[in-house]
């Protein structure tokens, strides 16, 4: 089963999404609309957001592998709902920058509150994944608690969905199809069995240091292939069997409107 | 994170907001892997598992092994509290959007890198105590003229006017609000005096603000 947060028709639903893609709000009502149709507002899948870990440099990647040395240990930020938006909707660019990319990663949703947990158990405490766009400014990396949060905690630059399926409907979550495209072009292709820390080890390791509870998420990072982004730049990120989530870069002065 | 916490979404710390710190490290600054000397505040999260109450206790953490961490330090702030959506602000009008004021005491495994997150460091249960309440925002006139002291088991450890922050309040609550919106009841811990101060098992920390309060906790492991 499939699980998400919309608006149609001028109310907000949790909705649940089955294998024949009809749509059902936890009050049992079957909603009438394909899943695909733009009467739907798609909200980040979370209905509680807690907090965010994400990966950096968690992807060895397949043309320096030989002459790659992984990491010993995650590198671990964080990140706040303020960063949350949900799938077709808008992220912005930033003015006077030169690079914007997306960083198209699984997300571990978590689903029980949980610490010093063993990798063997980790998995019992994962309620199911979805896919995120954790976007990057460079321009604004400094050398303090890199990635800084002026890179990595802005409004919307987080899209999250469209939807969290269950974690027992993924077969083999290490080995699933990575791609994503901009404005129909493929422009990264990876696949999470190159992920450096799997999710079992950074449950473990997170919940070492701190508590686990329901609604904390884990972006488990980006493979290679990353690109510039401009205003009206369509971004979809994609994992197979998880989902595709759709965005539209738009520039800092139509995302903010009256506030800019 | 504690029902009663104070903190609503977020807690933002500024960490390395001493002028005198900041002077004492230019020269480490300046080297690999950092380069140069920051040129933006440099920000951190407490997330909502370290959010902690006036008279809780404070866990002492364990490493990886499961064995108690040799050491451990405090700092403490002045707690800004947003009081409405803060959005793109400029200095001069940030302090209208301040709620009230409090304490956060930032317990943490002692400051050794800044380079990376310190997740390890700084995301430890229990370890962000906020309060003991907030004072409006109006009985403060100038946040910036605050001193705050750091007292262990009675005795005075640490002073720090916030004369000596880098930046002021003002100017922080704009720079943050210029890249994350800022809603009510989130609070931004402005700054620390660079020497942290060293604390062990069963110590009781308080932290004074005159006309904010003092905020006090016992760390465990005793």
């Amino acid at each position: 089963m499939r699980h998400a947060r919309i608006i149609f028709n001028g109310r907000e639903f949790d909705v649940d999404i089955d294998a024949n893609d009809r749509i059902t709000t936890a009050d049992g009502q079957e909603l009438d609309v394909a899943l695909d149709s733009d009467d739907i507002t798609w909200l980040p899948p979370v209905k509680e957001p807690g907090t965010i870990f994400a990966l950096g440099l968690n992807y060895a990647d397949h043309a320096t592998e030989l002459a790659f040395e992984p990491p010993k240990e995650p590198l671990v930020f964080i990140k706040h709902a303020n960063t949350l938006t949900g799938h077709k909707q808008v992220s912005y660019r930033p003015d006077n920058i030169e690079f914007q990319h997306y960083e198209c990663e699984l997300v571990a949703v978590i689903g029980k509150a949980g610490k010093n947990i063993k990798r063997e158990d980790a998995m019992d405490y994962v309620a199911g994944y979805t896919v995120c766009n954790d976007f990057a400014i460079r321009d604004y990396l400094e050398n303090y608690y890199r990635p800084n949060l002026r890179v990595k905690s802005r409004d919307s630059l987080l899209p999250m969905g469209p939807w969290i399926v269950d974690r027992d409907d993924v077969a083999d979550v290490n080995n699933l199809r990575l791609t994503t495209e901009v404005n129909g072009k493929i422009t990264q292709d990876g696949s999470t069995r190159d992920m450096i820390f799997d999710i079992p080890f950074l449950v473990e390791y997170l919940s070492k240091i701190m508590t686990l509870s329901p609604g904390d998420m884990i972006a488990t990072g980006t493979p290679h292939g990353v690109v510039d982004m401009q205003p009206g730049d369509t971004v979809v990120c994609t994992i197979e069997n998880i989902c595709s989530l759709e965005t539209r870069i738009v520039s800092e002065k139509e995302y903010y409107g009256d506030k800019y | 994170m504690t029902a009663n916490t104070l903190v609503n979404s977020k807690l933002v710390c500024v960490a390395l907001n001493d002028k005198s710190q900041l002077a004492a490290l230019e020269g480490t600054f300046s080297e690999a892997p950092y380069k140069k000397p920051p040129t933006q505040p440099v920000l951190y999260y407490k997330p909502r598992n370290t959010w902690n109450v006036d008279g809780a206790e404070v866990e002492w953490a364990k490493d990886f092994d499961g064995n108690d961490v040799p050491a451990m330090a405090v700092g403490a702030s002045l707690g800004v509290v947003i009081g409405r959506e803060t959005c793109r602000v400029s200095p001069a009008d940030a302090l209208d959007h301040v709620r009230g004021y409090t304490i956060v005491c930032d317990f943490s495994l002692p400051e050794e890198s800044y380079f990376r997150p310190d997740i390890k460091g700084k995301c430890l249960d229990s370890s962000a105590p906020v309060g003991p309440d907030i004072v409006p925002a109006e009985t403060i006139d100038n946040p910036d003229a605050l001193t705050v002291s750091v007292f262990v088991n009675g005795e005075e450890k640490s002073v720090f006017p916030l004369a000596n922050m880098q930046r002021s309040v003002a100017e922080l609550i704009s720079t943050i609000s210029w890249i994350m919106t800022l809603q009510p009841g989130e609070v931004i811990a402005v700054g620390f005096a660079g020497n942290r101060v060293p604390v062990a098992r069963g110590d009781k920390v308080e932290a004074t603000i005159e006309g904010v309060g003092t905020l006090t906790n016992t760390l465990g492991g005793a």
